[in-house]
């Protein structure tokens, strides 16, 4: 998933929340989806990638 | 033959200088030092070199004096838009002459801009132009920054101090942003920096997945050595790169060719590490931003469940009283809960989305069940109110280890 994405969706949720279109059965998933994608952005941020690292330093 | 005297050889000189070139000549130069003195003249220092531009050819001082300087200056600015300086070549009438004490030096009579114009800013005008014509000035310029610009590809002088800095700005930026840098170096002056830039862009483009930003940079050198950034070729490789291209070339002057086409331009190697700290920190407000609505919108979702469910105890009879109360307090403690964790959200600057996410946590409806709050159904349906509730219903309440049967009398 990219970041652009995942800020995308948990704006989706927020909004939905927020508009009161979701039903009180439904929140428990979504703030759960919530955390994760919170979670995966902010890891993008703060947290080194070893993946993106050996991406880079591998030559063409 | 009596030796001569010093000052009879140098009369000499100057007679001889004096009958055979008495006129005056125009002479192109490039002007290599420039000093105003505090009389009003202006002393110059003209060279010509080679076409490598390494190696000085021929050298001389030319004098302005303050009446030609007057009259010259001010012409020379509203013709160029430029001011004589270090680099320019320029096209000028001058005397020759020779002292006995001072020898050898040129006195300036007129000065012809157009030469000037002709030769530099012409030059970047018209590739400008041919980049226009030729549909691509702004394409760069249509590219958005990614809201995650961390992976940069960058071209640089290995050991250029510009690129140290780049590195060292970004590294030790106080938000904690991990960025990953991939240096693809480059000539960043003498002549071959067009070729050697472009082929470095070849092998960034070549990559281009791998990567969000191209940043071109250099530490400060002489202004002179600018002039190969006011190159068509390089200008045109950076309008069609597929990436978005920052340029930090390090001067003050104004813009050459490939800053104008460039996505973003800034002026130092440390400001484009900042320009992509900027844009970062903005990415981690909007999540920020992103998260504190989550949490409110979580919590006023919670008072209004809440309500409901004060609504419907109310309505249960003096059997329940005890389960209510329990119900209650249990609400209660939660309800504080949540505030804190929104409270702490709100004050702390410095760890704020993880405490967030504690607040999100704290208003979590699975938890809210572990913690004693119950979902309450009546016909499979999850009752939200009192209203509509008739007695002889039965409810059906969801612990979260189970489900009880009742019915309202």
């Amino acid at each position: 998933m990219k970041y652009e994405e995942a800020m995308k969706r948990l704006e989706e949720i927020v909004s939905r929340i927020e508009e009161n279109k979701m039903d009180i059965d439904q929140i428990g998933d979504s703030l759960k989806e919530a955390r994760e994608l919170i979670k995966f952005c902010k890891d993008k941020l703060y947290k080194t990638d070893e993946e993106i690292r050996k991406i880079l330093d591998s030559d063409d | 033959m009596e030796p001569l005297t010093l000052l009879e050889l140098n009369g000499r000189v100057k007679s001889t200088l004096q009958f055979e070139m008495p006129d005056a000549y125009w002479v192109q130069a490039e002007i290599s030092g420039i000093n105003p003195s505090g009389q009003g003249h202006c002393y110059i220092e003209l060279v010509q070199k080679d076409p490598t531009g390494r190696t000085f050819l021929a050298k001389a001082k030319a004098n302005i004096w303050r009446t030609t300087w007057m009259r010259l200056r001010p012409f020379f600015e509203q013709q160029t838009g430029e001011s004589l300086k270090v680099g320019m070549k320029v096209l000028l009438q001058v005397t020759v002459s020779f002292h006995e004490v001072y020898g050898y030096s040129l006195t300036v009579q007129d000065i012809d801009p157009t030469y000037t114009l002709g030769d530099m800013a012409r030059r970047r005008r018209e590739i400008l132009q041919q980049l226009e014509k030729d549909g691509v000035i702004g394409l760069n310029k249509e590219l958005d920054i990614p809201v995650l610009p961390h992976r940069i590809a960058v071209i640089s002088s290995a050991t250029a101090a510009g690129y140290g800095d780049f590195c060292d700005q970004l590294n030790k930026n106080v938000y904690g942003f991990r960025f990953y840098t991939k240096l693809f170096p480059a000539l960043m002056q003498g002549d071959d920096v067009e070729s050697s830039v472009i082929s470095a862009m070849d092998a960034v483009a070549r990559r281009r997945d791998d990567f969000d930003v191209l940043v071109i940079i250099r530490g400060g050198g002489a202004v002179s050595e600018l002039s190969c950034f006011d190159s068509y070729s390089l200008a045109f490789n950076i309008a069609n790169f597929p990436l978005p291209v920052i340029t930090g070339i390090g001067h003050e002057r104004d813009d050459t060719v490939a800053d104008v086409v460039a996505h973003t331009k800034v002026k130092t190697p440390t400001a484009a590490a900042e320009f992509l700290i900027n844009r970062m920190f903005d990415t981690a407000s909007a999540l920020e931003t992103l998260t504190h609505r989550m949490s409110d919108a979580v919590v006023e979702r919670m008072n209004a469940e809440k309500l409901r469910i004060e609504r419907v105890t109310q309505k249960l009879p003096s059997l329940f009283a005890v389960a209510k109360v329990r119900r209650e307090q249990v609400l209660e403690n939660l309800w504080n809960r949540t505030v804190t964790g929104v409270n702490n959200i709100i004050t702390s600057q410095i760890h704020k989305i993880e405490l967030m996410e504690k607040g999100i946590s704290s208003a979590d409806p699975v938890l809210i069940l572990k913690r004693g709050y119950t979902i309450t159904r009546v016909n499979g349906r999850v009752v939200k109110g009192a209203m509509g509730l008739n007695k002889g219903d039965r409810l059906t309440t969801s612990f979260p280890d189970g489900t009880i049967e009742s019915e309202i009398i």
